[in-house]
């Protein structure tokens, strides 16, 4: 686990879906703690869940690698993984990598959920 | 500590007052001292923040194309240096050891090419030594915030 004192993953439940709220920066140091968390939701038989991004400050290809695997994982178990972006700088990096296709984005967690 | 040959391009004319040299244990858990020292030299840049935030992660997929995503020993240098008009970078993993490095100092994944692509004017890698070697270019934009 993470020791990395700009990092924090809290989970919690809206509407009977579980919102993965990640905080700080997403590296190659920090993403592992964010993999394990979808892993456990998958492998729980979760279908649908809502990483919320509003609050992370850098993502690099190792952070949207775990994202991608997540919402792969969440789709074969005939779900999804929906994300909350906010940042622009963070938005950019989905637009550049062309993951705003794979991805359903949203303003905030509770549009997530309902969506 | 002088600068190791093999971070300096031949016929480099930047002038010493503009360079800047880091060396750290090639530890995940740093990489965050890679983009702190990459912000910092953009800002002396005169670099905008746009272009800052793009830098910090064009460093950060430069350092995972030399070391991997999991270096356990061995050290990543980097040397910074700045003109008028532009940043470069580059980056050499030494894993100090005899172990065999399979790094070649290429992007790390396909979605690491396309962030490198977008956000640097120029990106390469080889090998020196053994050792992988990344390189990037980033010109300042006009106008930028």
């Amino acid at each position: 686990m993470s020791t990395d004192v700009n990092f924090d993953v809290a989970q919690e439940e809206r509407e009977g879906v579980p919102v993965l709220a990640v905080r700080g920066e997403v590296d190659v140091s920090t993403a592992p703690d964010v993999r394990e968390r979808l892993l456990a939701l998958a492998e729980a038989g979760t279908t649908l869940a809502v990483v919320d991004l509003s609050e992370v400050s850098f993502v690099d290809s190792t952070a949207l690698g775990v994202l991608v695997s997540g919402v792969k994982r969440l789709r074969n178990n005939g779900g999804d993984l929906r994300l909350v972006v906010t940042q622009p700088h963070i938005a950019k990096v989905f637009e550049i990598t062309g993951l705003t296709e794979v991805f359903k984005i949203f303003p905030t967690a509770d549009e997530a959920v309902r969506a | 500590m002088s600068t190791p040959a093999s971070l300096v391009p031949e016929g480099d004319t930047v002038e010493q007052r503009d360079r800047v040299e880091l060396s750290v244990p090639a530890r995940p858990e740093l990489m965050f001292l890679v983009r702190m020292t990459a912000a910092a030299v953009a800002s002396r840049a005169d670099f905008g923040y746009d272009q800052i935030e793009d830098l910090r992660l064009a460093i950060d997929e430069l350092c995972l194309a030399v070391c991997g995503e999991d270096p356990t020993e061995g050290r990543l240098q980097l040397l910074f240096k700045w003109t008028d008009d532009a940043i470069e970078v580059v980056g050499l993993y030494d894993p100090e050891d005899d172990r065999a490095v399979k790094l070649s100092g290429q992007p790390a994944s396909e979605l690491s090419e396309r962030i490198l692509d977008a956000l640097v004017d120029e990106h390469g890698a080889d090998t020196v030594g053994g050792c992988p070697r990344a390189w990037l270019r980033m010109k300042r934009r006009k106008g930028g915030m």
